[in-house]
């Protein structure tokens, strides 16, 4: 059958549902907030907004608010992608060999990043406030000394942030790689066993190596995910204490509150900016160091 | 030592360690649960204490109060036609897009997949909104849920359908079917793996969305539950039992579905991100 006859019996027009609700409600908007970023445009203006030129950007990177919601956000992305790696790894090589339960303790782990960050957010709300499980378990251990209002100071407030993000996605990450260490043959423990090899080694030249695809799928995912971190955020301590744990989604929000909306889009146009930027970058790094399996 | 020992000793550390790890998952949901069934005087201890007596009435008070029940209505609303939506677009286009093999289609599957790495833009998206007349709509709501999960949705029905002998279609096609048949009736039944991961995917992904209905939803009429249980928890602040009967009522359907899909939600995440 020639291609022509062919497709015919795929015609285009069955795609246009999809074209015209994807371009009009995800496209649109992305391409109007390369305009309205350098415009005044606010709710009180909101159909007469007048260009301003860099107005915005200018705003932007004076305030020291947007500095620290751009420098958690970085903080932020980049710890918990590495941590999330190394636990997600290490979880996998455990629960990768034959024991009793491994398909429990895999369904446990992965649990969470199917639930909604907004309702683990409120339930870690209920673990960290001054009155909360934590402090109770400390105290009923005799470390007392160290319980706080984990949420009210930017150091254990942010560390806690990232921590609950872990808890998260860990189990996300375990599956990728869990995926990945299935794919490599036996073959090749087998000859290392033969040569005497430490596991040690053998995890190093064998199985590092050949994860790597997994190890890109993994950082470009949890990187993306974590620059665009939002609704833990905000349940956990709506960008407080002060502005402490502000990240961009928040600022954002904030700024839309009060109507502003020239300089709010202008922030996401930012945000968007730092994740093509930084997934560009991270997947050129990786992906050089892919080898043929 | 030894090596049977050894190996049985190593067998046993990483017991120790999972279950340790085990806990760290547990004891927040433990938590919740026993708390969603204690008294006012119970639960402000937030403890792993039993309750002295299992209190469903708690349950009964979250449900009767009506913004839970209505956030939940909501939520079963934009979901089911979100995902009704996203699999009839998503699979239609994925499957011609791959099919034809011309410059267009091309062109389009990478017009698609821009959007796995372009960020949602909230505020422009609020602003078209209010120009057509959709902002604080359920139709509103729907489509920009549908329209950010469609590049999911297209590539992996593309990338699939690849994966089904073209012979297939041919011979269908020499019997004469038409477009829709050749889709719906004949490739589809082979594509339901991917069916089911997309709709699993896009089911909890609306569901737990708290971003779009914060930005495009005025009314609590009308919010889904993810934010009737913020707002919720705003009122009720002291009242943890209530507060965990509401969390644990909002990620229960979430849970079933993982529980009894849990083979397709995971291959369907891996698989379409290793694709990606």
């Amino acid at each position: 059958m020639n291609t022509r006859k062919l497709n015919r019996s795929y015609p285009f027009w069955m795609t246009s549902p999809a074209i015209i609700i994807y371009t009009l409600f995800f496209i649109v908007p992305i391409f109007a907030s390369f305009i309205y970023s350098f415009t005044n445009w606010n709710m009180n203006s909101i159909n007469s907004p007048v260009f301003n030129g860099l107005d915005n950007f200018r705003n932007l990177f004076s305030d020291g608010v947007f500095f620290r919601s751009l420098s958690n956000t970085l903080l932020f992305a980049f710890t918990t992608t590495i941590l999330k790696t190394v636990v997600g790894l290490s979880l996998a090589v455990i629960v990768v060999q034959k024991f009793i339960g491994n398909s429990f303790f895999r369904t446990l782990f992965y649990m969470p990043s199917v639930l909604s960050p907004m309702i683990v957010g409120l339930l870690f709300t209920a673990i960290l406030k001054q009155e909360g499980l934590m402090n109770n378990i400390l105290n009923s251990i005799g470390l007392g000394q160290l319980a706080r209002d984990w949420l009210g100071n930017y150091g254990t407030a942010m560390f806690w942030i990232i921590a609950i993000e872990i808890w998260m996605w860990a189990g996300f990450s375990m599956f990728i790689f869990i995926s990945g260490l299935q794919a490599i043959s036996k073959d090749y423990y087998e000859a290392a066993d033969m040569e005497g090899a430490s596991a040690w080694l053998k995890f190093r030249s064998i199985t590092l190596p050949l994860l790597a695809p997994s190890f890109t799928v993994v950082t470009t995912l949890n990187i993306t995910g974590g620059l665009k971190v939002f609704d833990l955020v905000y349940s956990l301590t709506g960008g407080g204490p002060g502005f402490d744990t502000q990240v961009l989604n928040t600022y954002t929000y904030r700024a839309f509150g009060m109507g502003l909306l020239g300089k709010s889009s202008a922030s996401v146009l930012i945000l968007s900016f730092v994740v093509v930027l930084i997934t560009f970058a991270l997947n050129k790094m990786l992906k050089s160091r892919e080898v043929d399996a | 030592m030894s090596y049977s020992l050894k190996m049985k000793m190593n067998k046993v550390l990483l017991l120790v360690i999972v279950v340790a790890v085990s806990t760290v998952f547990i004891i927040p949901i433990l938590m919740m649960l026993l708390g969603s069934l204690k008294t006012q005087g119970e639960v402000l201890l937030l403890d792993l204490s039993l309750p002295s007596a299992f209190r469903i009435e708690n349950y009964i008070h979250v449900l009767e109060t009506g913004s839970i029940m209505r956030g939940y209505m909501n939520s079963l609303i934009t979901t089911v036609s979100s995902v009704i939506l996203i699999l009839f677009c998503g699979s239609t286009a994925g499957i011609i897009i791959s099919r034809r093999s011309d410059r267009t289609s091309s062109a389009l599957y990478y017009y698609f997949i821009f959007g796995l790495t372009a960020t949602f833009n909230t505020v422009t998206t609020y602003a078209l909104m209010l120009k057509l007349n959709l902002y604080g709509t359920y139709f509103g709501v729907i489509m920009v849920f549908t329209a950010i999960n469609l590049s999911f949705a297209v590539l992996t029905f593309s990338s699939f359908v690849k994966g089904v002998p073209r012979e297939i279609d041919e011979a269908a096609i020499v019997d004469g079917s038409g477009p829709f048949t050749l889709i719906f009736r004949i490739l589809m039944p082979i594509l339901k793996p991917v069916l089911v991961t997309n709709l699993i995917i896009a089911a909890i992904g609306v569901w737990n969305n708290f971003m779009v209905p914060l930005y495009l939803m005025n009314s609590s009429a009308k919010m889904t539950i993810p934010l009737t249980v913020f707002n919720f928890y705003g009122l009720y602040a002291r009242d943890w039992q209530f507060v965990f009967a509401a969390l644990t009522i909002t990620i229960l359907p979430v849970v079933v579905l993982y529980l009894c899909m849990q083979r397709y939600i995971v291959e369907g995440m891996t698989a379409g991100a290793v694709k990606g």
